[in-house]
């Protein structure tokens, strides 16, 4: 299954996804889709290293569909906030 | 209300100052997320699905209107203009950034404010009775005794690093409104047969995934002797509680392990020990000295209201009925502001509905508002001839919700539209039933139903102790929600039972409609869900909501 980087950022906690140019976007449908294990690990280096450089938190992989929509409803919400304030997170500006 | 000596105020300072330190090196790479989150969390600083979320300390639901306003403002300046009022008494902005956490935290610590011990292993925040100092039924204001909890284990150093975190709650009246029973140590203050202070004191209850009530193990304690009392059960728990095991290092799992008993004989043995160095008994000057903080307020002589003519307007008389309790002083009122408007998020409220209570507290109620952690404001000292004025301004902002202890008024966790540990949403399901239920009418007719739902086995909704309880799974990455009955925060505490398999968000409203007909069909006069559902049991429950499966 496919696969996406994440992290939230260190000095605002915002949700950021690895895109293919190596930079950390704040829009998931700029991350970088990671279609095979060894990208995972590679892009998973990527972001320990910005881990250690302080601009990450916590970075990790999660599974995306054939569609290319998070797998699971966690990665749906911090992709675009909370469900229950639309005007809230990145889908007020969408 | 307390207010900060030079010592409470230079600690919290200093306090403030250290996390600045702590941040700008965070963010210089001094130090690594490993080191830092610690630190942070000491703070109440937690990172959580979309940003950071401070949780501020509300020490027993007590604020002033100052407080609040300063907590509005915090919301408008650094977060997105609105802030979660908690299960716990607390309240949490989940938008700040890390840079701005040292100046938020210095404008709380201006107000005698601040975020310690909302987070970790230590003693938490002292939960009480948001009907304190008001509530005719009750013997004593329990917030002397949280105040005089609070300074005792604040930076405590035998008790900075537990097993677990460790939730202390106090009430001083018969009727339970700081659900004591499911609190690691929770204290009933009564007054014993020569009218002198007793404090009966309950150890073990909690909620999480192994939800239990609590033990009294300590029956009748004098006034002097609580802290050494309560230090005894620390040490107890300090020595014996599980570090091995973080789903079994809190302190109900050792006193389900050992029993009530030996748990007693060891409380007992310890606090013989302390008694014998005599350190820590209470001097009564320092309880008058606290006292004097919670002295009533001057109170008008007033007699008691005739609202007949302002109860002709319905939508009054319904809001008086349900959230309008007596007061222990004639002509006046404790009034309860809904946070859950139909439809709307639990807890929240914005920095103007804030400005607004907080502004209304400084002219209509002693300068004072209290959190409940039903998620509820509270005015609690509300001239009875004020009455419809306060409605006709709450509920023009929103705030006149006339729901209290009925069945739109739900508690809720943020689950997973914020929450990192939740596996599932908690809100909407909240949301889906306010609506169903939106109808006063049917409302009142239902009568008391304490709904309360959770999006993970932590069980920051409470559901374990709800009427109805909801948890929230992830049954592989879907969403369900698997339905509990017969729990109670009350003085009648009491878990609650699982009814059956899960079901799926769209047909958790149809469920919950389901079990309050049965009730309504099996209700004796003056039953509420839970006395019905004590009387018939589950079955006819399960029967009703299960037989087309």
């Amino acid at each position: 299954m496919a696969q996406v980087l994440t992290a939230n950022r260190l000095s605002d906690g915002e949700v950021v996804y690895l895109a293919a140019d190596g930079a950390w976007v704040e829009s998931f449908d700029a991350a970088k889709i990671l279609a095979t294990p060894a990208d995972g690990e590679a892009a998973l280096a990527v972001g320990q290293e910005a881990e250690r450089n302080q601009q990450l938190v916590h970075a990790y992989l999660f599974d995306i569909t054939p569609a290319k929509k998070p797998v699971k409803m966690r990665e749906i919400i911090r992709a675009a906030g909370p469900t229950v304030r639309r005007d809230l997170g990145k889908q007020a500006a969408f | 209300m307390y207010r900060y000596d030079e010592f409470d105020q230079k600690l919290v300072d200093e306090r403030v100052a250290q996390f600045r330190g702590q941040v700008a090196r965070r963010l210089s790479g001094e130090l690594t997320e490993e080191e830092f989150k610690p630190l942070r969390l000491m703070n109440g600083l937690y990172l959580q699905l979309h940003a950071y979320m401070l949780r501020v300390a509300i020490p027993y639901g007590t604020l002033s209107s100052r407080q609040l306003k300063m907590l509005a403002h915090i919301a408008r300046k650094y977060d997105k203009g609105y802030a979660h009022f908690t299960t716990r008494q607390n309240l949490q902005y989940n938008w700040p950034k890390l840079g701005d956490v040292p100046d938020i935290l210095a404008d709380l610590a201006s107000v005698e404010m601040h975020a310690i011990q909302t987070s970790g292993n230590c003693i938490r925040n002292v939960t009480s009775d948001h009907f304190a100092g008001a509530a005719a039924d009750e013997v004593d204001d329990p917030r002397v005794w949280s105040e005089i909890i609070r300074q005792w284990s604040t930076f405590h150093p035998e008790f900075s690093y537990l097993p677990r975190k460790f939730k202390i709650a106090v009430t001083a009246a018969p009727k339970d409104r700081a659900a004591i029973k499911v609190h690691d140590i929770g204290i009933v203050i009564r007054r014993d047969a020569s009218a002198k202070l007793a404090f009966d004191v309950y150890v073990g209850g909690g909620q999480g995934r192994t939800p239990l009530v609590g033990h009294l193990i300590g029956e009748g304690i004098e006034a002097g002797d609580l802290l050494a009392y309560l230090e005894a059960t620390m040490r107890v728990y300090n020595q014996y509680g599980r570090r091995d095991n973080l789903y079994k290092a809190r302190i109900k799992i050792l006193v389900h392990q050992i029993g009530a008993n030996e748990m007693r004989c060891q409380v007992a043995a310890e606090f013989a020990e302390i008694k014998q160095h005599g350190a820590l008994t209470l001097p009564q000057a320092e309880i008058d000295r606290i006292n004097a903080y919670f002295l009533d307020p001057a109170f008008e002589k007033l007699p008691d209201e005739d609202l007949t003519a302002q109860r002709k307007n319905k939508a009054f008389a319904a809001w008086v009925e349900t959230n309008v309790a007596k007061h222990k002083v004639p002509g006046y009122a404790i009034v309860t502001i809904s946070l859950k408007p139909i439809g709307g998020i639990p807890g929240d409220a914005s920095a103007d509905q804030m400005d607004l209570v907080a502004s209304l507290a400084e002219r209509l109620s002693f300068d004072e508002i209290r959190v409940s952690h039903e998620q509820n404001l509270v005015l609690a000292h509300v001239r009875q001839r004020d009455l419809f004025e306060l409605w006709q301004t709450l509920d023009k902002a929103g705030l006149g919700t006339a729901n209290h202890a009925l069945i739109t008024d739900i508690i809720a966790c943020p689950g997973l539209d914020y929450c990192d540990l939740a596996n599932a949403r908690s809100i909407n399901i909240a949301q889906a039933l306010s609506k169903r239920f939106a109808d006063l009418d049917r409302q009142r007719n239902i009568g008391e139903l304490k709904l309360k739902i959770s999006g993970c086995i932590n069980a920051c909704g409470h559901h374990h102790v709800g009427h109805i309880g909801i948890l929230g799974v992830d049954k592989k990455g879907v969403e369900y929600y698997q339905i509990t009955l017969g729990g109670s925060g009350a003085e009648d505490a009491s878990v609650g039972e699982i009814l059956g398999p899960a079901f799926g968000e769209a047909d958790v409203p149809d469920a919950i409609e389901k079990l309050v007909d049965t009730y309504l069909a099996a209700r004796q006069p003056g039953e509420r869900f839970l006395d019905t559902y004590r009387r018939v049991g589950i079955q006819p429950f399960r029967e009703k909501l299960y037989a087309a499966h």
